[in-house]
Parts: structure tokens; sequence; C-alpha cells
């Protein structure tokens, strides 16, 4: 049992603008069968895999229980699978406590989402808030993430030309990373003269409609010699809920990313994350937000966004090597895109891009309008 | 006839011409029964956006009859019985056309008690009358007493209410020398005062009441004697409103249909049916899937079966079934079939409807028996959709 | 490496639920799921501070809210505290039971709380579980969750009369216990003088299912707070223990229906009870437990899945109900509660399966308590295409 769960493989499909050709079942089967492949692990009842966490959403999806249309091509036929219905990161999170509960050795962990699929991730994401008063307002995670924006901002001094300067960035990094959605590079004049989507966010600060899926292959310590000579480990797992109403709380504060990264740390024993931590992960699904996260995950101080990246503090801390969420991973599954790069570098396998010698990664994610819950993993090599 | 919460059966039925919605009746033209029990049955017809409801011993030609008790019809109307319970419970049973049934309910407005009001003279003797049966004759052991009620005011009176041997009596003027005597200065605050609008201190210290005699009779004694007076009009008091925000949320999907499931449907449009086969377990798939899920293998090699086959199961729909893809309600009965298709084997069956006329004709089959032989009918303009068969029909 | 034993125990310290109903316009979501939190920290004598983490399910479609745990959170309390969400469809309550076990179990928290609501009022339920099938297929010919196969099934092997008997007879068993459970839904107060006249009058929805065979659409919460076994020990004067739980998934097909006997289709029913009494050494399943908490979304599927979960050989499943020994006060009795046939607020349906065999075990269920003592209790959970998850919990940390 212990007191780390291992990644022992990890499998993807390219993130595309458009699956056309391509059920989600397709999608995945590629995942599944690659994990096989690279594990050989099996679905035996003593030894093998008796249960999956998956991760998809009935809205994106358009169907009551979205993990009912893929229980084959996971291989859950006649076996355990639970659906995390929230930010992928959070399966992880999830999964590590089967596993450290000693309820199970094995665990396949799996997600997609076409997001291509429905007409607007808008009118979805509308329908997360209350019928009654935010939903009639026309509250969706764009324009709430946009009054985010504007408050944090404000506070860490950051301006449209810092926004400009992560968009170019997210694109460098991502034509190094051969799974990111292909984008073309952009220049910070470009940035800076795309339209106006949601005051004071621009279309390209904000992250693309994008299709993936992916899988991976957690175990408990005990056994991973089985599946793996590499295994990167996850050590620590916190998230945190922060208030619904917007006006119920202050939106340029990081209270939930704050609570949820402390007590990630606390249990993978990280003192200081901008000495013990090599690579940070940060779910932007903005641009504001690479900044904003990175104060919350400690990496940044407080109110000092703007020069944080005056200071070259992406770099330095190593931040989003892959592209983040902004070059385009799929809403609800940006956590487990982090967390796979994360797997990347700790393993040596992370390619143009490699952090020589990464011993640990963070990994984060948000699920919700302006980070409403937020959630942390620390990974080690 | 008998009156439940006030209202008779037949001032349902004969609300119902006032009550008459036309827009209820749109399209309709049928006739309906009821059949209450030892109070009548009444038949009403439905025609050119009219309706006509006549008491009758005859009720044929009627599609559909409901059967209740009075109390039950009374309650489901007036709301004091649960309509749901009182159907599933069997209290409430319609013979006939149930569906259609379900139509009388757009037909009327609903039903409303009409509000009565209570004068304080109304009140007043409905107090009193209802002494005697309110009078607990277990707390009246071994007492003989009189309580006297001086009421004064337009609306005022006097009564007695005698208490002995274990039975009370109750007489409208004040005799004998009465063991507590209240008086009011208006007959109106003392029904205030049994309906708890206001209380006794502040009746006593605006002088406007006063006691004589054995006073702690009255103030401990009386209100064990009797149940407490219960207002006629309390269950009339209007709801609380309850604001319900309706919605009908609807999101643009474009699903594709991959490379397994995309040959199956191009197949319907070339009027082919196609499953596909497992290569370790040979189980044929029907509609094709990626994988077996048995074998956790890709299934690729695709077979051509049917298009003609046999009826192995049936499940005849009698519920107003909504099309989730549409909205529609899908016209009911309907026969969802699972036809296991030449070329397929044991539970390997293919799920669609039959053609709705031929429903009674089908027989299901097993191992022994041989089910209805099935072929599809297609349609003319396909489009690679489960409609391009529009239904199977007999092979005969 | 065969089921291993738990990191530490995990004691259920806390149980609330609301009072199951068709007419909730009263509350909103968060209030009514509020409602079932507040009834359980009462009962677990904690307050909010005392919760480390916030499970929370249910079934979005059925509301059309999309991560409806961050509106909830107006009600949930979970406002700064670690919250996951969790679901699978109509066992998303027993799932959320599993997984709170799992995070207690682990170490990573001490106090974990378990949610599952549903309005099912406020959406269209059959079109909403019609929804879960393939857009390009299925979902233009299922009927929601409605079919009579299993009713066909029963019939074939034992004729219609006793078939029809059976059914009711378990229907009106139900019935009875609803009536003893104040949180029930529907209790229509049904005697078994009524068998015949409700099998000749009762609507048919399909094939021979009748309407008073099918489950009631409620709204409802229900609320379970587990503990690590030192935090149980301390703060709860009986704690039930978890044992184990498993889950099982099938396929996404519906085209099982051929009645071939050469083909045996094989259930989940039966393979997780196999699975989970061979790993915990039951050998006698019907011995061994004292009470189980059935999800029965219809008669026909209770009657037949009794058999599955029990491993009962011929007609010994119609027997138990024939001779009314699952009745409050009989040899194994199944939902005292009164079952989902009685209440059925799907996304909380399961957990309140854990739930009421949880009170069971306490001994303090109320007016349906079981009059003989409690040490052993089973929950089951339905959902999906045909999917299982079962629960086992213990009186005594003895096993």
């Amino acid at each position: 049992m212990g007191k780390r769960m291992a990644i022992c493989a990890v499998a993807q499909i390219k993130n595309d603008a458009e699956y056309w050709h391509l059920r989600f079942q397709n999608m995945l089967l590629g995942c599944f069968e690659s994990i096989m492949e690279q594990t050989k692990v099996t679905f035996d009842m003593e030894k093998g895999i008796r249960n999956i966490i998956t991760c998809s959403d009935d809205l994106f999806d358009a169907r009551t229980i979205s993990d009912n249309g893929i229980t084959d091509v996971v291989g859950a036929h006649f076996r355990g699978e639970e659906k995390m219905a929230q930010e992928s990161i959070n399966g992880l999170g999830y999964a590590m406590a089967s596993i450290l509960s000693g309820h199970d050795d094995v665990i396949l962990f799996m997600g997609h989402c076409k997001e291509s699929q429905g007409e607007s991730r808008r009118m979805i994401s509308n329908l997360a808030y209350d019928p009654f008063y935010s939903r009639p307002l026309g509250m969706d995670y764009h324009n709430v993430d946009a009054l985010q924006a504007r408050a944090y901002m404000e506070k860490s001094k950051v301006t449209d030309e810092h926004l400009a300067k992560i968009v170019v960035r997210s694109r460098q990094n991502a034509k190094k990373n051969p799974y990111a959605r292909e984008n073309k590079l952009v220049n910070e004049q470009e940035v800076l003269n795309s339209p106006m989507y949601a005051d004071p966010l621009r279309e390209l600060h904000i992250y693309p409609v994008t299709d993936w899926a992916y899988g991976m292959l957690l175990c408990c310590e005990d056994r991973v010699q089985e599946f793996t000579k590499k295994p990167v480990w996850v050590t620590g797992y916190g998230s945190c809920m922060d208030r619904y109403f917007l006006g119920d709380k202050d939106l340029a504060s990081n209270f939930s990313l704050n609570n949820a990264s402390k007590r990630a740390y606390e249990k993978a024993g990280i003192k200081d994350p901008k000495k013990d931590i090599q690579v940070f992960e940060l779910s932007d699904h903005a641009a504001y937000q690479l900044p904003m996260w990175a104060e919350g995950v400690g990496i940044a101080d407080e109110g000092k966004g703007g020069k944080w990246i005056d200071d070259g503090g992406m770099d330095k801390f190593n931040v989003n090597l892959s592209g983040g969420q902004l070059n385009g991973n799929p809403l609800l599954l940006g956590g487990a895109a982090r967390a796979m790069e994360c797997y990347y570098q700790l393993s040596g396998q992370a390619g143009d891009r490699q952090v020589k010698g990464a011993k640990r990664a963070v990994a984060q994610a948000a699920t919700g309008g302006a980070g409403q819950h937020q959630a942390v993993i620390v990974m080690e090599a | 006839m008998a009156e439940y919460w006030g209202v008779k059966v037949e001032d349902i039925f004969n609300s119902m011409q006032e009550r008459f919605r036309p827009e209820g009746a749109k399209d309709l033209d049928t006739v309906f029964g009821y059949d209450i029990k030892d109070e009548g049955k009444w038949k009403l017809t439905v025609k050119d956006n009219k309706i006509k409801i006549e008491k009758t011993d005859d009720l044929s030609g009627s599609v559909a009859t409901m059967q209740a008790d009075g109390e039950t019809f009374v309650g489901v109307n007036t709301g004091n019985v649960d309509a749901t319970n009182a159907f599933m419970g069997g209290k409430v049973k319609v013979e006939g056309d149930m569906a259609a049934f379900g139509k009388t309910g757009k037909l009327f407005r609903k039903f409303v008690i009409a509000q009565k009001e209570m004068t304080t003279k109304d009140y007043l003797a409905d107090m009193f009358a209802t002494i005697v049966p309110r009078f607990k004759v277990s707390e009246a052991a071994g007492l003989d007493a009189s309580f006297a009620f001086d009421l004064g005011g337009p609306d005022g009176g006097k009564w007695t209410v005698f208490i002995k041997d274990n039975v009370c009596t109750v007489t409208a003027t004040i005799e004998g020398k009465p063991t507590v005597t209240l008086e009011f200065n208006d007959a109106k605050d003392y029904v205030d005062f049994i309906l708890g609008k206001i209380d006794s201190q502040s009746l006593m210290a605006g002088g406007k009441a006063g006691a004589k005699g054995d006073l702690n009779m009255m103030a401990s004694k009386w209100p064990v004697l009797f149940e407490k007076y219960k207002d006629p009009l309390a269950g009339n008091v209007p709801q609380q409103e309850l604001i319900v925000l309706k919605k009908t949320i609807g999101l643009n999907e474009k699903f594709s249909t991959g490379p397994i499931m995309g040959k199956f449907l191009k197949g319907l449009k070339e009027k082919k049916i196609y499953a596909n086969k497992c290569p370790q377990c040979g189980r044929m798939q029907l509609p094709p899937r990626e994988v077996c899920a048995d074998c956790r293998v890709r299934v690729n090699e695709i077979v051509e079966v049917g298009p003609k086959g046999e009826v192995r199961y049936m499940d005849i729909v009698y519920y107003a079934m909504p099309d989730p893809l549409t909205g529609a309600v899908r016209d009911t009965p309907y026969g969802g079939i699972n036809v296991l298709m030449d070329g397929c084997k044991g539970n390997e069956t293919l799920p669609h409807f039959i053609r709705k006329d031929q429903i009674e004709k089908i027989q299901m089959g097993w191992n022994e028996k041989k089910g209805t032989r099935v072929r599809p009918v297609w349609e003319e303009n396909r489009i690679g959709d489960i409609w391009d068969i529009k239904y199977f029909e007999i092979d005969e | 490496m065969a089921h291993k034993k738990k990191n530490r125990n995990v004691g259920i310290i806390g149980i609330g639920q609301t009072k199951h109903s068709s007419h909730r316009e009263d509350v909103n979501q968060p209030e009514l799921i509020h409602e079932a939190i507040s009834l359980a920290l009462k009962d677990a004598n904690l307050t909010m501070n005392d919760i480390d983490c916030v499970v929370h399910g249910n079934m979005e479609l059925f509301e059309m809210v999309h991560q409806p745990d961050l509106w909830h959170v107006l009600g949930t309390g979970a406002y700064g505290k670690d919250c996951i969400r969790i679901t699978t469809g109509g066992t998303v309550g027993a799932t959320i039971a599993c997984a709170s076990d799992n995070l207690v179990a682990s170490g990573m928290y001490d106090i974990v709380m378990a949610i599952g609501f549903e309005k099912l009022q406020e959406g269209h339920t059959t079109g909403g579980i019609t929804n879960m099938a393939d857009p390009l297929w299925f979902r233009k010919i299922q009927a929601g969750a409605l079919t009579g196969s299993s009713a066909y099934d029963v019939e074939k092997e034992f004729g219609l009369e006793r078939a029809d008997r059976a059914s009711l007879t378990y229907r009106i068993i139900m019935d009875k216990h609803a009536g003893l459970n104040p949180n029930a839904h529907r209790s229509f107060g049904l005697d078994f003088g009524q068998i015949d006249d409700l099998i000749r009058t009762s609507p048919r929805l399909v094939g021979n299912l009748k309407l008073i065979e099918m489950c009631s659409q409620s709204d409802g919460a229900c609320c379970v707070i587990f503990a690590c076994e030192k935090k149980a020990k301390d703060l709860a004067q009986t704690p039930v223990w978890i044992r184990d739980h498993i889950t099982v998934h099938k396929e996404e097909s519906f085209t099982i229906f051929g009645y071939d006997r050469k083909y045996p289709v094989l259930k989940t029913h039966k393979f997780a009870a196999e699975q989970l009494f061979k790993r915990n050494d039951i050998k006698n399943p019907l011995d061994y437990f004292d009470v189980f908490e059935m999800y029965d979304p219809a008669s026909w599927w209770a009657i037949d899945w009794l058999r599955d979960f029990f491993a009962l050989k011929g007609d010994e499943h119609l027997k138990l109900i024939e001779d009314k020994e699952i009745m409050i006060g009989g040899k194994m009795p199944i939902n005292p509660s009164g079952g989902v046939i009685g209440s059925n607020p799907i996304g909380a349906t399961a957990l309140l399966r854990v739930a009421e065999a949880a009170l069971q075990v306490r001994g303090n269920a109320g007016p349906h308590q079981i009059p003989t003592p409690v040490k052993h209790a089973l929950a089951s959970g339905f959902g999906g295409t045909m999917w299982t998850v079962m629960t086992m919990l213990e009186k005594e940390l003895n096993w």
C-alpha cells in the first residue's frame, strides 16, 4: 500500500481541433491498446485490472451516464468502473485513494472528450450556473473568467502585453510537444490585435475547442515492477471548493488554489515549492490564469504576477513547457494532460522540452468558472 | 348525496361546463364515462370543441370509464387526495383506453371549492353546536359544573354548558347559578379569541372581557374537557404561491459515426445489414461495436446478415414515451422487437420496431420454438440512419 | 494478489435523508441537499468543521445542471473543503459510498461526507434515461428503464399466474414496509387481498410490467458520513463498519434478448455477488446476512435478482417471496425501508440502500427496524446497462 501511487505507463492521441471521422470510442481505443501493449497488464480478477476510473462529461458527450458508452473500449465489461465527473486531475487523486486504501492494486485511468461535438461549449458551461439568477444573466466559464481576469490583472499588475507574451510562449512550447494541438505560431502584436472576446480576454487568450483522449496505468508501490521499470510517483493530492456566487468572494483571491496546493504539498512533504519542485504544469484556460495560478501554487509572490512574468518566472520555474491548457486540451481533461507532461518530464521522455534532472513536478487544474474548484497533485521521479 | 371536504360529487360534474377549456379539446371527438360508487354514472361527450355532461346509466360508447368512490373522486378533484397514489393504489381505476382518458386532464380548469364566508353568528352557532361532539367524557368523571357564556354585541347571545353524570348538554340561555360565567362585551372578540387571533390577556387588560365565579374551572378544566375547536375554513386558506421556472434546454450536437458504426449506417443506405464478428470468440455484434467487450479486442471483420430474421423478443410499449432526440411522444402501443437475423445465433439480436398493426400476430421464439419471421421495410430515401428501416413486418 | 485487507477500517457515523416526495417545489436543489446534510451532521453530532472532504453525486442530465457540485456548494457545505464528484448512473449513490470508503481507508482523509441527490420532478425522467443510449442507434428505440423482459423471463419459467402473483406479493410487501418508513415517498396501503384486482386493473407500461410494479420518480437527498476507525470509535456509539464493496459494469448493448438456453447471458448481479462472497469467504449469504437493502426498480426485476444475489436454485427465490420470508420478521428481510419502489430520487437511491442498511445495523431505523439483532447487512445498487455495486456492512470489527 504505502504512501504513493505509481504511474506505470501513459498513452494519448494528439490533441486535435476536431476528430470528425472518429467517435470517442475510437479515440479511446487507441489509448487502451497502447497501455495493454506497453504494460502487458491483464484483467484477471486476482492480479489484473479490477477497476477502471474514467473521466468524461454528460453534457459534452450529450448523453446521460457518459461512461455508459465506453464500457467495452476501456475494458470495463464485468469489471468495476467509476467516472470522475469533475476535472480529470481529481481522477488521479481518487485513484490514489483507491490504491492506498488497499481496495485496488492496479487501476486503468482513461478519459475522453469531443469538445467539437456540441455547437457551443459556452452553452454547456452556462448550464453550470443556477437556473434562476446566474444562468439567465448569461454567465458561463469564459465571461466569469473574464470578470476574474479584470480583478486579478488590476491586483497583480498584469497587462495586455503580459497576456500576449504568455500566448506567444504557449504556442512556441507546444511546437515541441508532439501531442499538442497544432496551432499557428503568433507574435505579440497579433495577440494584441486579436478580437476582444470577453473584456479583457481576447480570442487568442482563451484555449481553443479541442478533442482528446488518454489512458494511464496506475499501480500500488508493491507491484510496480510488474508493469514498468521507470515509474513516476504521485505523492500528494489536494483540492478545495470556493464559494459559488461571484459576489460572495474576492475574485482576485487564490483561496481555493492556496488551500489545494497547501494540502498536496503537506501530503508530499514539500516545504518550499520554489526549491523542491522543478516542473509546473498549470491549467490556464485563459492566459491570465498562468500567473494567477503561479501565485496560487506558491512560485510567484501574491500580487506580483506581472513582475514575475517580467522577471522570467515562466521559464525559471519551467511552467507549461507542454504549451499548457492554453494551447488546447478539452476543458475537463486539462489536468490529465498536465499530469501527463509531468510524467514525461520526470521519466526523461520529454524530448526537446526535457528539463534536465527534474525530480519533482506539480500539476494543477480547476473546475468551474474563475477557478471555483482547484486541485493539485505532486509527482516524483 | 354525501359531502366530502364540503363538496358533493355532483358539484364536480355540474361545474364541468363552466370549467371547460376549449383549447384542451382541440381535435377531440370522444366519449368518457364516470362510474362513481353509490353516487351514479356520468357521461362526458367531447366534440367540436364543446362538451356535454349528463347523468345517465348508459355509459355505452365510452372509450374509457373511470371508476372511483365518491370520497376519492372529490378528493382528487379538490386536491385533498393524491391522484397518483389513488390511481396506483387501485382506488381510481380506468377501464378502456388509458391514454385517451389522460386527455381529460387538459379539458378542465381546476375545481375550486367555493370560498365560504362565516359571520360571527355562523361561528358562534358552529362553536356551540360542536360542544357536545368535542366533549371528552374521560375527563369529566365526578364533575358537576356549569359554564355560562354571556356574549354581547349585535351578534351576541347567551349559552350554558352543563356537565353532570358524565353527560354534557348545552342550552341557549343562562340558567340557574353557573359555576363560572364568562362575559365578553362583543361576541366577535370571543370568536377571535377561540380562533387564536387574539389572546386572553389583551382582552382582560382592555376590559373587553371578564369572568365571574370559579375562574380556575374555566382556565384549567375547560381546555381539557373539550377538543380544540377547528375552524371549518382553515382548510380553505390559499396556499403560498410557489414560483416554478419552466425551461426547455436544447444543445445542438453533431455526432460522428466513426469507421465501425459508419459502415453499418452506410450499409442501411444500401439496404444491407452489417454485423461485425469477433476474431476470438466469433460473436456477432449488431449493430457493430469497436471492440468485443468479452475478449477486449478490436473487431474489424464486417459480415452481412439478414435482412430477414426471427423475432426472439418483443416489448409492447403502452407508456407514452417521448423520443429524446425530437421530444415527440411516440404513438402507443408500439412493439419493440429483437430480431435474430439470418446468419446470427444465440442472443445476437438486432433491436427495432414491428409494424404497428402486426403486434398481435408476433410469436416470440426460443430454443424449441421458432419466432415469427420478419423482414425489414425500407424507406424510399435512405440517408444512413436507423430509420432507413421503417420497421420490420411479418415475412409471409 | 488476492483482495487485500484495507489500509484502515472505515465506519459510518452519520446518516441523514430528506422525506422523499414528488412535491418539493418548496426548495431548490442546494436547499434540498442541505436538509439531508443537516440531519446527518446532527445524527453524528458533528459540524461542517469536522468534515475533511465532500463527495457529491447525481445524474446531471435529469436536472440539466452541468458540474452541479459548483452551485450546490450553497447547500453541501463544501466551501473550503476538499470536494470531488464521482458518478456512475443509477449506481452513483453506491459508488460515492465506495469512494468515501476508499478515501478514508487510504489515510488521505479522516472524515468524508457523501451526498447523493436528485430532483426528478425538474426534468423528464424516462426521457433522461433514454438519453443514455447511443445517439446513432438505440436512443431512437429505447423506452427509458422500462422493459417487460424480466416479466417474460419469469413467466416463461414459472407460468403466468405464479409469476404475476409473486411480483404483486413482492410489491405489496414493499408497500407495507414503505408504510412503516416515514421518509418513504409512496405507500398506498395495499393489502394481499388486492393481488388479483391489481393484476387485472393496474395499467400496463411495457409488456406485463404494470404501473404498480414500477418505481416512482422522487425528489430527495441522502447524506452519509464516513470516518476512520479511530475517529469512528471516538465519535459514534455504534459505528457501522464497511467490510467490502464491489463494482461490476457491463457493455452498452441491449442485444441480449434471445432466450437461447445454449447461450446463457452472464449477469452482473450474479457475478458481483459470487466474487464478493468468495473473497470474503461467505459460504451461504442467505444465512449470513440479516438484512438486504436491494436496489429494486421494479418488482419483476427484484424477484428475478434475488436468485442472482443469493445464488438460489430453482424456485427458491419465489418461495422466499410467497412465504413472505422477505418481510420484516422473516428469514431474509428485503428493503425494510420500502426500497426503490417506495422512493426513487435516483442520485440518492443507491446511497439510501447503504444508509438504510446501516440504520438496521445500528438498530435505530425507527418503525421499520427489524426486531431481531442485525449484525451483517448487504446493500446493492443498480444502474447503467445492468450495472451492479454491492456493499457489505458489519456491526463488529471481527471479520
